[in-house]
């Protein structure tokens, strides 16, 4: 963008960048956009029943995540994606000079109940995309949305797309798939995708993610997935509604203790939590202080197991990220397969913590936390 | 804060900027306005005046344009109720929440929209800064 730059190793402003990609510009379509689309039977099937609700998947053809939300409730824009007009607007605002068109309602394409419909869907979204948005002389490319319900015909869509101008990569609707994207019966699509030259983005919706949650858990048919996920998810999602049903506020001298889920999610789940509640204090009225805040004051984190302990300079920061030094509490989990021994993560941290700190998270804050 | 009353005012010609008629902006509704290259929002809610910065103190955008609402709080039950009824502007952008009369950010101390005194003479409206 910028014609001479004199510190060309130095970005001081949009100014200083020679091109800005935005990788995931998001489309607002509806129902009402695709349908026109759809193949039969679907066409003469949904068509027939008129124009329905504006927003589309509310109680029709795509799940709804039952948030009242910022968006929902008006508190935020969320302007309306589904012109170039529209398009360009939203140019004009981030300043991008390319950027790859995402949609929102077929982020939940992956949990409509209909594995045919959802197919059709896929294809008459991509059709609605071409004709209306994608457009290669202003930057505007777009990905390819699958449906991963009927992976055949997943990649037969996009042998069918993959030469279309402007096309730059196919999306997989990620939220709630199943069984979840490891599984050989989406190698077709895979191959597809190989053959075609475009990379595969996965995308998720926070409405469709938990809804097959347990029985994706199950479909995990190795250890190493399970094993590598379950434990923060699940803490993530209790940490989550405790927060925001405001239990350390009703229950201020409370203390808890998280167990033997790494350490990385921690201080990523503080600050993602801070920056969703920053728009939404009317979703936890609950809470008097910022959410990360409940977190420092009234929980705290075992070690065992530690990711990344080949890494100092990534651990110690993770646990400083955290305020660790008040709140990470040694464990080893012996005689687990996978425990520590006792100074292993002392040897790490005593190059970034000093005494007092290492003694903090060696028992000093385990002999205020717990009844001794 | 937001002390609308002729007699109250300490304001002189030089800091007094005037933004439009008391009988323009009914109670309930909003000007946007640009005095002296500060876009500041003037509204006119629950009978008070207020006046505030126009720009979201997170990502810089129209703070003030947005939805003139409440929100939820919980009283002493844990209930759930409506509060602030008219008071809290949503930036658009995000829907970050300000309470109007005073500029603060509803969900931290951290983040507060700067506030205008305003001044009602002779049926005429004035920002003071």
């Amino acid at each position: 963008m910028s014609s001479q730059a004199a510190e060309p190793d130095t970005v001081r402003s949009l100014d200083d960048l020679d091109v800005i990609v935005d990788t995931d510009f998001h489309l607002t379509e509806r129902q009402a956009d695709i349908f026109p689309y759809l193949e039969d039977p679907f066409y003469s099937l949904l068509n027939s029943q008129g124009e329905g609700d504006d927003y589309g998947y509310l109680g029709r053809v795509y799940p709804a995540h039952g948030m009242v939300y910022s968006v929902t409730v008006g508190k935020a824009d969320s302007p309306t994606v589904r012109t170039s007009e529209d398009v360009q607007k939203g140019k004009d605002l981030i300043e991008w000079d390319k950027a790859i068109a995402t949609p929102t309602q077929n982020l939940y394409l992956a949990a409509v109940h209909h594995d045919d419909l959802a197919a059709a869907l896929a294809r008459a979204y991509n059709k609605w995309l071409l004709d209306n948005i994608v457009d290669t002389d202003e930057g505007v490319y777009g990905a390819l949305v699958v449906a991963p319900q009927k992976p055949i015909k997943a990649a037969e869509l996009v042998d069918d797309f993959a030469d279309e101008s402007g096309i730059a990569a196919v999306m997989i609707p990620s939220g709630s798939v199943h069984p979840p994207l490891g599984n050989e019966d989406y190698y077709p699509l895979y191959e597809a995708c190989e053959r075609a030259g475009l990379p595969i983005k996965m995308h998720n919706a926070a409405g469709t993610m938990m809804t097959r949650f347990p029985t994706q858990w199950q479909s995990l048919n190795r250890a190493l997935p399970v094993h590598v996920t379950s434990h923060n998810m699940m803490h993530q999602v209790n940490l989550a509604d405790m927060l925001t049903q405001g239990v350390p506020v009703r229950f201020p001298d409370l203390d808890f203790v998280i167990q033997e889920a790494g350490l990385g999610w921690y201080p990523y789940f503080m600050r993602r939590f801070d920056h969703d509640y920053m728009g939404a204090k009317f979703d936890a009225p609950m809470l008097e202080k910022e959410p990360s805040e409940y977190l420092r004051d009234q929980f705290y984190v075992t070690s065992q197991p530690v990711e990344g302990a080949d890494d100092p300079e990534y651990l110690n920061s993770i646990v400083r990220l955290f305020e660790g030094e008040n709140s990470l509490m040694f464990s080893s989990d012996y005689p687990h397969f996978d425990f520590d021994y006792t100074d292993a993560l002392m040897k790490i941290l005593r190059s970034e913590f000093d005494g007092d700190e290492i003694k903090n998270i060696y028992g000093e804050t385990a002999e205020d936390v717990y009844r001794f | 804060m937001a002390a609308n009353d002729e007699s109250q005012s300490t304001g002189t010609a030089d800091n007094l900027h005037h933004v439009t008629s008391v009988d323009d902006v009914d109670d309930g509704e909003r000007v946007v306005v640009d005095v002296e290259g500060r876009e500041i929002a003037l509204f006119h809610s629950n009978g008070e005046f207020h006046a505030l910065s126009n720009y979201c103190t997170h990502q810089g955008g129209p703070a003030c344009e947005g939805l003139l609402t409440g929100t939820i709080d919980v009283d002493e039950d844990d209930e759930l109720v409506w509060a602030c009824d008219d008071e809290i502007v949503s930036c658009p952008w995000h829907g970050w929440e300000f309470d109007i009369t005073t500029g603060e950010h509803l969900a931290s101390d951290k983040y507060r929209l700067p506030t205008y005194d305003v001044r009602v003479i002779d049926g005429e409206l004035y920002v003071e800064f």
